[in-house]
């Protein structure tokens, strides 16, 4: 590990001594604000590091102090680093990064809205967290900001969307109610006929201030919260969790445990990427492949049911494990379907790639390219549909994953076939670690399932927790205050760093295929809004 | 094209006969308040506030649990030193008041041991399921059939709430075959299906859904935050909380989220077809 630390700190051009390895994984340098552009280029040019966060808190009391984090992550090192900067109050405002790296735009205009720090030659310090009727100064995570403070609404200039101007062009709005069952959000395309010219988003209707209700609730009931930030990822954002608060206490989780939330990650992750590839059929019409993959998927979240007593898997993560074991029955019943389920599968990808029709629609249909998704910084499932080899599992390992043997599939194409070939490679990897988990799952009884945790988080502490969830990478950073009570919950949910992709890559489509292209991605609203 | 055809045929009709008689490991939490003491564990350990315990008088106390606000994650079962809270098995729970969720016991409380002895239930506030149930047949009195046209709104929503809306269409329940619909728009809709938090940045859009929707517009509350705020509260900077706090909520299905089935029921519930039970009555 010296070795990395010696390598991060020249790259960085700053002393050995300044950059700590907090805890396994995780590197931390403290800064001047002042220094963090310069940071990070290094961070970007000498040690190919992404931006996985970038996030503020609140730490007037005691310390008289905000303090910006930028969270970068280093695959050739398998560490994280963590750069903090200290902000002065009197002063709330810190250098921007994101006219070099797009992937800070949304993150430092985050920090603006809710904690007031303003983000010097940032090329566009517009809102985005906070809708157009709410005051000014309204900083909610600010500690001295009650979380049941009712915020006046005020009126305000609608969301200044981009003009288009020129014959025949015009604006079609869509959202944020919309027409299937979906999480809403507003859409604003700027149309020549049908193909689309730019597309613009308007995010945050489902702001529930999640962030904040952590820093309200028990440590030990943030987990359920977790398992709401995002409802189709409750296994990845519980874990990310349950890790930062493991890494917090020092506490090994047992094998069993680790192996069996393989499990859980990796259902979550086919039972998902089944019902995406269904729902791109639905968008092309084409029903029979849509039910096939919906009654799959129903097949996947009934197992997970009978094993986890759950459908969606809530509830089976406990900080330090797992809640109850599954049953050697159970197990069985998981393999049976497996079986049934990979041929299946098999068949319905099979259906979709012979038919011309369906092809027709999604080749070339929605193309991110490789240069767009590197620039902006896109990372999961989307990344790698676009040739970026990301993976956490693979490039930060977390519970069970360093000892399995699995490929990380990734697509040139950038559209919508090529997402569609990343998940159904992905599930056939998942299956191959779900079998591998089971054939060699430690012995162990109910005991060795939680590792037994501290009455109270230590005092002054914060960790970084981490997961590749199904859509990609989940982090949670988490901060205690002097009485060992959550000060500051981060979570970054993938979707949030991804959006920026569609907006690339739906210029050039029609407006019939956008459903398609969205679908295709699928992020998440809820998690991007929290 | 043929191999689609061949492949429609072999795999048969996938829809279940009965898809309300599967039942869950775990509903809902139910309190044996013959066993109770009035402890507060099972207070303490739910994380929503879906179980308060409050002083009713001197040496007197109250025990209340809200299926408006239960999240089902079995922090109460596990958590009572005297096992007086099981698990039922129902999941078909609806209701027409939030009222109608709760149920609240009294206690005497030894003033030495501090263990209290159950005296009661509680006789509820408001009216009761079938008055409620009358009450709605009249509004919707022939104007439904035996026909929904449903909409559904994210008001705030996790997204796990329509994970599971979205199930009741796959083809093993087929919502279909009992006459409801979900469509793309508002004016169509006999039903707003609605689901929470509702947020500050959703409830005009919320408030403007439902102005767009025809009489009767029957509005239903889906999930624990639908139902109650949830774990994110109510009245909060940023969520307004349960369904109700913005508009009048006709039928609740709570849960978090509520399986496929339960919200099947709601909706027969809120065309009047079945009644709502909870398992309090």
């Amino acid at each position: 590990m010296t070795s990395v630390i010696s390598t991060v700190s020249t790259a960085l051009g700053v002393a050995d001594w300044a950059v700590r390895e907090s805890r396994a994984g995780e590197l931390t340098l403290e800064a001047e604000a002042s220094a963090l552009p310069a940071l990070a280029d290094r961070v970007v040019l000498g040690l190919d590091g992404r931006l996985m966060s970038l996030f503020a808190s609140d730490e007037r009391h005691p310390a008289g102090r905000f303090v910006v984090h930028h969270v970068w992550s280093l695959p050739r090192h398998r560490s994280f680093l963590h750069i903090s900067a200290p902000i002065d109050p009197a002063t709330p405002s810190y250098p921007s990064i994101a006219a070099k790296y797009p992937a800070a735009n949304w993150f430092e205009r985050e920090v603006m809205d809710l904690f007031g720090l303003v983000p010097e030659g940032h090329p566009n310090p517009a809102r985005v967290a906070l809708h157009d009727d709410w005051p000014d100064g309204a900083w909610a995570l600010r500690k001295d900001f009650p979380d049941d403070r009712v915020v006046p609404r005020v009126h305000g200039e609608s969301h200044p969307f981009r003009p288009v101007t020129g014959e025949g062009v015009f604006q079609v709005p869509v959202g944020p109610v919309h027409a299937g069952i979906i999480e809403p959000g507003h859409f604003r395309f700027g149309v020549a006929g049908e193909p689309i010219l730019y597309l613009q988003l308007r995010l945050f209707y489902v702001h529930k201030g999640t962030e904040k209700r952590f820093e309200r609730l028990p440590w030990r009931h943030g987990i359920f919260l977790a398992e709401s930030i995002s409802g189709d990822t409750s296994v990845g954002h519980a874990l990310a969790y349950a890790h930062a608060i493991e890494r917090l206490v020092n506490v090994e989780v047992p094998p069993r445990a680790r192996a069996l939330r393989v499990v859980l990650l990796e259902l979550e992750r086919m039972y998902n990427h089944t019902a995406d590839i269904g729902g791109v059929a639905t968008d092309v019409a084409f029903t029979v492949a849509a039910s096939r993959a919906q009654a799959l998927r129903e097949g996947l979240v009934r197992v997970q049911d009978e094993l986890f007593g759950t459908r969606l898997m809530r509830g089976a993560i406990a900080l330090g494990g797992l809640k109850r074991d599954v049953l050697p029955e159970g197990y069985d019943a998981l393999r049976r379907y497996l079986d049934t389920f990979e041929k299946a599968f098999d068949d319905l990808v099979t259906l979709l790639i012979d038919a011309g029709s369906f092809t027709d629609r999604v080749d070339g249909t929605g193309i991110l390219t490789l240069q767009v998704a590197r620039d902006l910084g896109i990372v999961g499932m989307a990344a790698r549909a676009s040739g970026v080899d990301t993976d956490f599992r693979r490039d930060h390992p977390h519970d069970a994953y360093e000892g399995l043997r699995f490929e990380v599939p990734v697509e040139a194409g950038g559209d919508v076939r090529a997402r569609l070939m990343v998940r159904a490679r992905e599930v056939e990897q998942s299956l191959s670690i779900v079998r591998q988990v089971l054939d060699a799952m430690p012995a162990g009884s109910d005991a060795s399932l939680t590792a037994p945790l501290p009455r109270q988080l230590p005092a002054r502490a914060s960790a970084l927790g981490w997961v590749e969830a199904w859509r990609g990478p989940c982090t949670h950073w988490v901060a205690t205050d002097e009485r060992g009570e959550i000060a500051r919950v981060k979570i970054t949910d993938p979707s949030f760093l991804n959006w920026p992709g569609i907006i690339q890559a739906a210029p050039g489509n029609i407006i019939p295929d956008f459903p398609v292209i969205n679908k295709s991605f699928n992020f998440s609203y809820s998690g991007n809004d929290r | 094209m043929l191999r689609t055809i061949v492949k429609s045929l072999r795999t048969g009709v996938l829809t279940e006969a009965h898809p309300f008689e599967t039942q869950p490991s775990f509903g809902f939490p139910v309190i044996d308040f013959s066993r109770c003491v009035a402890c507060d564990e099972c207070a303490r350990s739910c994380p929503t506030g879906a179980i308060q315990t409050a002083a009713s008088g001197p040496g007197r106390k109250t025990v209340t649990l809200s299926y408006a606000a239960c999240i089902q994650c079995r922090e109460c079962v596990s958590g009572c030193p005297e096992q007086a809270v099981g698990v039922s098995h129902d999941v078909e729970v609806a209701a027409y008041t939030r009222q109608q969720l709760a149920r609240t016991a009294s206690f005497d409380v030894d003033a030495a041991t501090g263990r209290g002895t159950f005296v009661h239930v509680d006789a509820h506030t408001g009216p009761g399921l079938h008055e409620s149930a009358d009450r709605l047949r009249e509004r919707i009195r022939g104007r439904l059939g035996r026909s929904l046209h449903v909409r559904q709104v994210d008001a705030g929503s996790c997204n796990g709430c329509e994970l599971e809306i979205a199930a009741t269409t796959n083809p093993l329940y087929d919502l279909e075959r009992f006459g409801v619909h979900l469509v793309a728009s508002p004016r169509h809709a006999d039903v707003l299906l609605v689901t929470g938090p509702v947020t500050r940045n959703m409830e005009i859009a919320l408030r403007r859904t439902y102005d767009a929707a025809p009489e009767p517009r029957i509005v239903v509350a889906v999930g624990a935050c639908g139902c109650s705020g949830g774990l994110f509260g109510e009245a909060t900077y940023a969520a307004v909380g349960g369904v109700d706090r913005v508009l009048p909520v006709d039928v609740y299905i709570p849960g978090c989220p509520p399986r496929p089935q339960a919200i099947l029921n709601g909706l027969l519930v809120a065309m009047g077809i079945r009644e709502a039970r909870s398992v309090h009555n």
